[in-house]
C-alpha cells in the first residue's frame, strides 16, 4: 500500500506546474546566497588563505530552503483547499499512513531540489572563485557541511509538511511559515536575552546551529548555540512534533 | 429493510448502518439512525437539507467519525477495508478536483493509489462519456462533466458497493436519463447502489427501495412496493359532485376534496366509482388513477422541515398540504 501511495503522491505533484516553477525560486535564493558568500572572498596569501570561508561558501546551498518549506506547505493544503482530501483519504483511509507517504514521497521532491540547490551552488562559486585566482579547497569541514546543507533542505520541505497538516489553511500555513524564518527567526537572533535562551532551542535556531561550523562554536556570538549535530537533532524533533500534532489534531478531525 | 441483524452483516455488498448517531455541539445532526442496504439494488437516501444525509454517508465512508453507533461495508468499517476502492466507489461532492488536472490525471492519482492499471482510468472515462475531455483541465469542466467525473472515479476500482451523494445535481436531462440507466444497469449486474438525492421524481424511477431521513433520524424506510402498497388514488371531476361524494362515504371510501373541485378517493377501483357515479346519475369529466407518488410521501413525512431550505418554495403538484385538505367524502 505504501508504494502505490507514494506513487500516487508523486504522480499528483508532478501533474501540477508548481513543482517545475518552485525549482526558479528555489535556484534563485541558493544563487543569491551563494553570490552573497562568494563575492567579497580575497585570497590572504600572509595567513594561507585561512580568511576564506569555504565551509560559508558551500553550505550555502540550504538558502533554497524557503522554497523547500512553500513545497512542504503544499502537500496537504492544497488537500483541503481543493477538497481533494475525500477521494485521497476515500483511496487511503488510513490517516497516518497518508501522512508518512506524503512524508516520504515529499522527501524524495526534496531530494530533487535539494540536488539542484547544491548544483546550483557549486555551478556559481567555483568558476568564481577560480576566476579569482583562489584555489578551491573542500578541506576544513565543507564536503560536511554541503551534507547538512542537503539533509536541512529535506528537513525544511518536512517541516512545512507538518506545518501545513496542522494549519490547513494554505494562505495562513504560507504566512506563517515564511514570516517565521524570514522574519521572526531572524528578530530572536538578535535580541539580546531571547537569542541566548530562547532561539537556540527555537526550529530556526536549531536549523542555524545544524548548518553552522561547529568549529566557531564558543566564541562570544555562539557560546549559546548547540553544538551543530544536536541542532540538526532538535530541528528533526520539531518536524516530527509539527507532523504528529498535525496527524492528531488536524488530520484526524471529520472531514466534512 | 430492518435494523441490522448482527450476525448477518458480512454478505458481500451489504450495508449496515447500526444506532449511528454524531453530534456536533449541541445539535445531533443523526439520531440513533439503523438501515440496511441490500445487494443488487438502488437504494434512494432522501431527506431535506440537513437532515443528515450527507453526515450519515461521510461516517459510513470513514471520514467522520460517529459518536455512537456503527456503519459497516461487507461486515467491517470502511477503514478496514483491505481494498477500499476495489469494495466501494463514493462520490460526495461534485468538485474534488485539483483545478490543474486533467480528467484523465486525476483518476491516474487515484488508479496509482488504488494499485490499479493506469488503463483503467481511460476505461471509465469512456463508461461515463467523457473521453474527448480526457486531457481537458478540471476547472473548465462544467457541473455536469464534473458529476460524470467523479462517477468515473467511483468505477476505477470496480466496486461491488456505489455510494453517490447527489449525482444528478448538474446534469442534463440526457445525462439524468442516461444515470438512470447505468444504476438500473449496475444493480442488475448485483451491485450496491445507495444514492442520495434531492430529485424525488428519478429516485421513485429508480429506486427499488428508500430509506427518508428527518433531522438525523428515520422516519420511513421500504420498498417501493412497500411504501406505495394502497397509496394509490382516483381522481373525480364533474359540475357536481355532491351525490357522489355521499355515496362514497356510504361505500366506506376515504379521502379528500380538493381545491378545484375534484375529489381524491383513496381506492384503485375505478370500476367502483364508475358505478357509484352511475347509479346516482352524477356527470363525471375525469376519472382517472394517482399513483403512489414518492414526493407527496416525501413532504408528508418531512413536513416543517423545508422552512429555508431548497425544497421549501413549492409545495408538490400545486396540491395544498395534507392537513389543509377536507377530509371527506
Amino acid at each position: 500500500m505504501m508504494r502505490n501511495l507514494i506513487r500516487s503522491e508523486v504522480l499528483k505533484t508532478r501533474s501540477t506546474q508548481v513543482w517545475l516553477w518552485m525549482i526558479l525560486p528555489a535556484a534563485a535564493l541558493t544563487a543569491l546566497s551563494t553570490i552573497g558568500q562568494t563575492y567579497g572572498s580575497i585570497y590572504d596569501n600572509e595567513h594561507g588563505g585561512a580568511a576564506i570561508r569555504y565551509y560559508d561558501i558551500f553550505t550555502t546551498a540550504n538558502g533554497g530552503g524557503v522554497a523547500l518549506l512553500v513545497i512542504g506547505i503544499l502537500g496537504l493544503t492544497t488537500e483541503f483547499r481543493h477538497k481533494t482530501i475525500t477521494p485521497t483519504l476515500l483511496a487511503i483511509p488510513g490517516r497516518w499512513t497518508l501522512l508518512v507517504g506524503k512524508a516520504i514521497s515529499y522527501a524524495i521532491f526534496a531530494f530533487f531540489y535539494a540536488v539542484i540547490c547544491i548544483v546550483v551552488n557549486f555551478a556559481i562559486a567555483i568558476p568564481w572563485l577560480d576566476a579569482k585566482g583562489i584555489p578551491v579547497e573542500f578541506g576544513h569541514g565543507v564536503p560536511g557541511g554541503v551534507v547538512k546543507a542537503f539533509l536541512a533542505l529535506l528537513m525544511t520541505a518536512l517541516f512545512g509538511l507538518g506545518l501545513g497538516a496542522l494549519v490547513r489553511n494554505q494562505a495562513a500555513a504560507m504566512v506563517i511559515g515564511i514570516f517565521y524564518f524570514a522574519i521572526i527567526s531572524n528578530l530572536l537572533s538578535v535580541i539580546p536575552w531571547v537569542r541566548h535562551w530562547i532561539y537556540p532551542w527555537s526550529p530556526g535556531g536549531a536549523l542555524d546551529a545544524f548548518i553552522s561550523n561547529g568549529t566557531i562554536r564558543n566564541t562570544a556570538d555562539d557560546v549559546h548555540r548547540l553544538a551543530p549535530l544536536n541542532g540538526g537533532l532538535l530541528f528533526l524533533v520539531w518536524t516530527l512534533v509539527l507532523l504528529g500534532a498535525g496527524g492528531y489534531f488536524s488530520l484526524n478531525r471529520d472531514i466534512s | 429493510m430492518t435494523a441490522p441483524p448482527g450476525g448477518t452483516s458480512a454478505v458481500r455488498g451489504r450495508i449496515v448502518v447500526d444506532r449511528l448517531t454524531k453530534v456536533f455541539g449541541t445539535q445531533r445532526a443523526v439520531d440513533e439512525l439503523s438501515f440496511t442496504v441490500e445487494p443488487g439494488s438502488v437504494t434512494g437516501f432522501l431527506g431535506p437539507n440537513g437532515a443528515g444525509k450527507t453526515t450519515t454517508l461521510r461516517m459510513l465512508l470513514g471520514l467522520i467519525e460517529p459518536t455512537s453507533g456503527t456503519a459497516t461495508i461487507n461486515g467491517v468499517r470502511y477503514a478496514s477495508l483491505p481494498a477500499p476502492l476495489e469494495a466501494v466507489g463514493a462520490a460526495l461532492e461534485a468538485s474534488s478536483f485539483h483545478p490543474a488536472h486533467t480528467g484523465l490525471q486525476h483518476l491516474r492519482i487515484y488508479c496509482a493509489a488504488a494499485g490499479l492499471p493506469a488503463r483503467r482510468a481511460d476505461e471509465v472515462l469512456d463508461l461515463v462519456g467523457l473521453r474527448d475531455a480526457a486531457k481537458k483541465k478540471t476547472k473548465g469542466y462544467s457541473m455536469g462533466m464534473r458529476q460524470r467525473l467523479g462517477l468515473a472515479s467511483t468505477l476505477l476500482g470496480d466496486p461491488r458497493v456505489l455510494i453517490l451523494d447527489e449525482p444528478a445535481n448538474g446534469l442534463d436531462p440526457e445525462g439524468i436519463r442516461w444515470l438512470r440507466g447505468f444504476f438500473r444497469h449496475l444493480a442488475g449486474e448485483g451491485r450496491t447502489v445507495l444514492v442520495s438525492s434531492h430529485q424525488l421524481a428519478e429516485v421513485q424511477e429508480v429506486a427499488d427501495r428508500v430509506v427518508i431521513l428527518n433531522r438525523g433520524r428515520l422516519v420511513r424506510s421500504g420498498t417501493m412496493a412497500e411504501l406505495s402498497a394502497g397509496t394509490s388514488t382516483a381522481v373525480v371531476r364533474g359540475p357536481n359532485l355532491h351525490p357522489l361524494q355521499q355515496a362514497l362515504v356510504a361505500a366506506g371510501l376515504t379521502g379528500s376534496t380538493e381545491a378545484d373541485g375534484s375529489l381524491r378517493v383513496q381506492t384503485d377501483d375505478l370500476r367502483h366509482i364508475g358505478q357509484l357515479a352511475f347509479q346516482h346519475g352524477v356527470e363525471l369529466h375525469e376519472l382517472s388513477l394517482s399513483r403512489f407518488d414518492l414526493e407527496q410521501l416525501f413532504f408528508s413525512l418531512t413536513e416543517g422541515a423545508h422552512q429555508g431550505s431548497d425544497l421549501g418554495a413549492y409545495t408538490p403538484n400545486g396540491h395544498a398540504p395534507a392537513h389543509e385538505r377536507t377530509r371527506q367524502p
